[in-house]
């Protein structure tokens, strides 16, 4: 087994893991900055991966398929902000109803695209590469880890980056996180917060069908029956514990991956798999538990200055 | 703003049933007069529209699926068993209806009623179902009809427990007799020498099974696939992995990539959905997943040859058996048989894509085994109490 955690193949695993949870932490972070849960990245990343298989595969290549992805994203984030904003239903309602229209939808659509019920393998796909980087490809083992990654996985690590800088460094990400904290205040000294917020959730949803898309071209190469499997739900995790930050979210992401490849290869060893199982969700309770502790005691800290 | 609520709620459902249902596109494989009813117009029609067509003699089947047509698998198959029986016998010593009730949790609600709904049209000799989601609805129905005759697959019927009806027949497959040839023939890949397989190392005698969720069927599956192997070569690892459920492909992918990394270059996937997550890693790493409940090579193209063969168990000829023995008067009601090898119950694939596969001392040697096991010399070891 320790030769299997020190070989590069378990850092691409990790990675690979890392990959569609932090591109929804990220949707989760901006929608929470703005002041709303988006508890519908699962229903996002559902559908935008049979989307990405779908208009890859129509348009014959797959970076128009995930631009096309993307903007059916952010059409499910503006609808999710319609019924919010608009209409005024509770949120966690409303992405609820979005995440069982994408269960029976996605099935509904490929039957009606595909004709198959459980997988996209009638469709001939077309998958985001991998990028091969000249030089530091050659730098034995790490090389092996920076480059070779899926697009997708560099483009996710890119976006934190630009989610960083457009949340606290511009003025509209400056605007959301003021709506975020306290929206009265924002009104009156003249921020629209409903568009504000309308912003942030298309965002959210542009950013969540990225996370979908590698789903299925990138990590799979076919979409197949509900195969977000809970990784949006995950992912509003990996964002909280994160303190809804990009970076935060991103190393959250990251240990989340990690938990999950380690577990993958423990299941090679005598250990129980029902115990190996628990890594992951272990992994999360103790990272909860240590954050919400340091959290606990920086309010001391602070309280005893005062 | 609750009525917009109530209306979203509404939409979202009614377009996650007619997703399920999926009925008003006709699969290629259905015909005439199975076409399923929409989903509105069903309760009125099925107690009318086949009455008039039942002739006294005619044996009449009911085909309910808490599923869709188009799985590919089980539902497909038990389709074809009685497509085939009634292409043989004519449709008028032999007819059947198909129901598909759905296989979402949204559709669980209805497959009670529609059961109940079925019996009470006594117009069907024996009315067949599958798996065990449906064993508490069917309990129920064969108290409360037991005049009624029932056909219920692919899971273990509790009789004891059910104050012993007289009129369910149980039919169970025996997964580890399929599963036993498919483990000979991933330890017998393992440890060929002979170059046949570019990618195969020989000296790394592992082979991998990818479970979706722990529980005795799998288990069944797994047994014999342990047992096959350690047949051919004792010294063989058997690499287990379990996905936790039957949805989630990409871990499904990397947990066979890890352990094809670890030297495993056969795998079996046992696991749904997510099962196919060892076909794509099979592919990607240029190695070996063996196919399972449906002709894996046949339905995945790009991976065929990754996939040198798959294990069915075969619903179609099961309902074919059964009822061919009811309409002899030979069926036993009221009581389970498993069926093997010996009565068609499962089956491995042997196409020509499985020729093209395996060399010739490998699918000799696998022919052998079925007949041993056909005759009693090879006893395959169960994970059920039956």
């Amino acid at each position: 087994m320790l030769e299997n955690l020190l070989s590069p193949d378990f850092f691409n695993a990790i990675l690979r893991a890392t990959t569609p949870i932090l591109f929804a932490a990220l949707a989760s972070s901006v929608a929470s900055k703005s002041g709303i849960t988006n508890m519908a990245l699962e229903g996002i990343m559902l559908f935008s991966a049979l989307f990405g298989v779908i208009f890859s595969a129509m348009t014959g290549n797959f970076f128009t398929g995930l631009l096309l992805t993307m903007v059916a994203g952010g059409l499910i984030g503006l609808l999710l902000a319609f019924f919010v904003l608009n209409l005024k239903t509770d949120e966690i309602l409303a992405a609820i109803a979005i995440n069982m229209m994408a269960t029976g939808g996605t099935v509904l659509l490929m039957l009606a695209v595909s004709g198959d019920r459980g997988s996209s393998t009638s469709i001939s796909n077309f998958s985001a590469p991998r990028i091969h980087i000249p030089l530091i490809e050659q730098i034995p083992f790490l090389g092996q880890i920076l480059s070779g990654q899926n697009l997708m996985t560099y483009l996710s690590i890119v976006a934190v980056v630009v989610m960083h800088l457009f949340l606290y460094k511009t003025p509209l990400g400056l605007k959301i996180r003021a709506v975020g904290e306290n929206k009265n205040a924002a009104e009156s000294v003249g921020i629209s917060s409903r568009k504000i917020q309308y912003i942030a959730l298309i965002l959210s949803g542009v950013l969540a069908s990225m996370g979908g898309f590698f789903l299925s071209g990138g990590y799979m190469n076919m979409f197949t029956k509900d195969m977000s499997a809970g990784k949006g739900y995950i992912a509003l995790a990996a964002s909280a514990m994160g303190g809804d930050t990009p970076v935060g979210g991103f190393l959250v992401s990251l240990l989340f991956g990690a938990a999950q490849a380690l577990a993958n290869i423990m299941q090679l060893t005598e250990i129980p798999h029902e115990l190996i199982q628990m890594v992951p969700y272990l992994t999360t309770l103790i990272g909860l538990g240590i954050y919400s502790y340091a959290g606990m005691r920086r309010r001391q800290k602070l309280a005893q200055k005062a | 703003m609750k009525k917009v609520l109530a209306m979203l709620l509404v939409f979202s459902m009614a377009f996650s049933m007619v997703a399920c249902g999926g009925k008003e596109e006709p699969a290629p494989a259905e015909e005439g007069s199975n076409t399923p009813a929409t989903e509105e117009s069903k309760e009125g029609e099925e107690t009318e529209a086949p009455a008039e067509t039942g002739s006294g003699d005619t044996y009449r089947a009911a085909l309910l699926l808490n599923g869709t047509l188009g799985d590919k698998s089980f539902y497909d198959s038990a389709n074809e068993g009685l497509t085939r029986l009634r292409d043989e016998l004519g449709a008028d010593v032999f007819d059947f209806k198909v129901e598909q009730m759905g296989g979402q949790t949204s559709d669980e609600p209805k497959w009670e009623p529609t059961l109940l709904d079925y019996c009470d049209s006594k117009e069907y000799d024996v009315i067949i179902m599958g798996t065990w989601q449906m064993a508490d609805p069917l309990a129920k129905a064969a108290a409360e009809y037991p005049d009624q005759k029932f056909m219920f697959f692919d899971e273990q019927f509790d009789f004891a427990g059910n104050g012993d009806p007289k009129n369910i027949y149980n039919i169970l497959y025996k997964q580890n007799e399929v599963s036993y040839l498919v483990g000979a023939a991933a330890a017998m890949m393992t440890t060929d020498d002979s170059g046949f397989f570019a990618n195969i190392d020989p000296s790394t005698k592992k082979i991998g099974f990818l479970g979706g969720m722990d529980n005795a069927v799998i288990n069944d599956f797994l047994k014999g696939y342990e047992q096959g192997a350690k047949d051919i070569d004792p010294e063989i690892e058997v690499q287990v992995s379990w996905v936790g459920d039957f949805v989630d492909s990409t871990k499904g992918k990397d947990l066979a990539l890890a352990q094809y990394q670890a030297g495993v270059d056969v795998g079996y996937n046992v696991a749904g959905n997510a099962g196919l997550g060892q076909i794509e890693a099979a592919g990607d790493m240029d190695l070996y997943a063996f196919g399972v409940d449906s002709d894996q090579a046949a339905l995945l193209p790009d991976f065929a040859k990754n996939i040198p063969t798959s294990a069915l168990k075969n619903v179609g000829n099961s309902l074919y058996r059964a009822i061919k023995l009811d309409l002899e008067g030979n069926l036993a009601y009221g009581t389970t048989e498993v069926l093997g090898f010996a009565e068609g119950g499962v089956e491995l694939v042997k196409d020509a894509h499985y020729e093209e596969m395996l060399p010739e001392n490998i699918r000799t040697k696998l022919d052998e085994l079925e007949k041993q096991i056909i005759n009693g010399e090879i006893v395959v070891d169960t994970a059920i109490q039956r």
